[in-house]
C-alpha cells in the first residue's frame, strides 16, 4: 500500500506545492524511508532529462508552413481587404459614378403640360366657373359681361 | 503581435514561428515519438494558429494558448489513427538524421550512448502511458511549464495535472532506474 503523502512528491520535487502543504510533507519525509526513496529517484529522474539528446527541427519546415499559408483559400476579411485596396476602390467607385449618371440622364423624363397661350391657362384656372355657366345655359355675350360685373353692380 | 497575425500580417506569423517551433516540434516529438511525423503535426499546427488566430485572448499566456492548440490538434490526430505512437529505437531515428545528441560533437562517446539509453527508456516510458499524462508529462519536463499553465493547455484542474504528471515521471523514473540497474538488457527491448 503507498504512503498517502506518495501523490504529492512530484509537485514538491518541482515545487508545485502550496507552503502549508508543503510543510506537510517535509515533516512526513523526515520519518518515513519510503517517501524519502520515492523522492531521491524523482529527483533523480528529473535531473536526468537534461541528458536527453536535443532535436533539431528541419530548416525547412519554415518554408513548407509558409507555402501551406499560401495555398490557403483567402477568408473573407481577406477577400474584402483586397477589395478595399486603393488601387481597386478608385476606379470601382468612378465607373460606379458613370453608370449612375448615365443611368440617371437616359431615365424617361415626366410628362410637362404644354400651354398654349395665357387665355387657355386663365380658361383652365378658372374652369369650374365655365362649367357654371355651360350649367345655367348662359351664352350670350352680354349676360356673360353683366355676370362678369356683377361684383360692382351690388356695391352701387 | 498575435493581434498582428489575426489581421493577416505574415511577418508577424514568421517572428512567432522562428520564436516557438522548436518547442512545438520537440512536442510532437515526444508525442508521437517519430520526427517526420512530428514536424507535420508542427506545420499542421502552425497553420491551424494562423487560422484560429482570432480566437487568441491577449488575456491568456500566448504559450498556453499555442500548447492547447497543439495538444488538441495531437491528441485528435492520434485519436482519428492518423499518426500511431511510435518511439522507434534510437539507432533508426539517426539513420534518418532525426536526433542530436546533446553538446555535439565534442561529448565523449560513453556520454552520447548514455544519453541514447536514456532516450530509448524516456521513449519506452512515455509510449506506455496516457496521451494526457504524456502530454502532461512533456510540457512540465521539456518546456518548463508550471501546472497551471499546463491545467489550462490541457482544459484540466491543477489538481489533475498534479496527479498526471506524477503518475507519467514516476513511470520514467522506474523505466529509467532499470535501464541503470541493467534489471532488463536495453537492447532486447526495442
Amino acid at each position: 500500500m503507498s504512503c498517502p503523502y506518495e501523490e504529492d512528491l512530484t509537485a514538491y520535487v518541482d515545487g508545485e506545492l502550496a507552503p502549508a502543504r508543503r510543510a506537510e510533507v517535509e515533516t512526513h519525509l523526515g520519518g518515513c524511508a519510503g517517501c524519502q526513496g520515492t523522492e531521491a529517484l524523482l529527483r533523480r529522474t528529473v535531473a536526468s532529462m537534461a541528458g536527453l539528446p536535443e532535436y533539431t527541427p528541419s530548416p525547412a519546415m519554415r518554408r513548407e508552413v509558409l507555402a501551406k499559408l499560401d495555398a490557403l483559400p483567402p477568408t473573407l476579411g481577406e477577400r474584402l481587404r483586397a477589395l478595399l485596396r486603393p488601387s481597386v476602390l478608385v476606379p470601382a467607385a468612378g465607373l460606379a459614378a458613370m453608370a449612375g449618371l448615365a443611368l440617371y440622364t437616359a431615365a424617361p423624363s415626366e410628362p410637362v403640360l404644354e400651354v398654349a397661350d395665357a387665355g387657355t391657362l386663365e380658361l383652365a384656372m378658372n374652369l369650374e366657373v365655365v362649367e357654371d355657366y355651360d350649367v345655367v345655359g348662359l351664352e350670350n355675350g352680354e349676360d356673360l359681361e353683366v355676370i362678369a360685373s356683377l361684383h360692382e353692380l351690388e356695391v352701387r | 503581435m498575435m493581434l498582428k497575425v489575426a489581421a493577416g500580417d505574415r511577418r508577424a506569423f514568421a517572428l512567432l514561428f522562428d520564436r516557438y517551433h522548436v518547442s512545438v516540434a520537440r512536442f510532437a516529438l515526444r508525442f508521437v515519438g517519430d520526427r517526420e511525423r512530428a514536424e507535420e503535426l508542427t506545420q499542421d499546427i502552425f497553420v491551424k494558429l494562423y487560422r484560429n488566430a482570432k480566437s487568441y485572448k491577449p488575456t491568456a499566456k500566448f504559450k498556453t494558448f499555442l500548447f492547447r492548440v497543439a495538444t488538441n490538434h495531437c491528441l485528435n490526430e492520434v485519436r482519428r489513427g492518423e499518426y500511431r505512437v511510435e518511439h522507434t529505437s534510437t539507432e533508426a531515428q539517426e539513420d534518418e538524421g532525426g536526433l542530436e545528441v546533446a553538446g555535439g560533437e565534442g561529448d565523449r562517446p560513453d556520454q552520447a550512448l548514455a544519453g541514447r539509453e536514456l532516450e530509448r527508456a524516456v521513449g519506452e516510458a512515455l509510449k506506455a502511458m496516457s496521451e494526457r499524462e504524456r502530454a502532461a508529462f512533456t510540457m512540465c519536463r521539456f518546456e518548463g511549464m508550471a501546472y497551471r499553465d499546463i491545467a489550462e493547455a490541457l482544459e484540466a484542474s491543477e489538481a489533475a495535472v498534479k496527479s498526471l504528471i506524477h503518475r507519467a515521471t514516476l513511470a520514467v523514473a522506474r523505466k529509467v532506474e532499470e535501464l541503470q540497474t541493467g534489471s532488463v538488457p536495453a537492447r532486447s527491448r526495442a
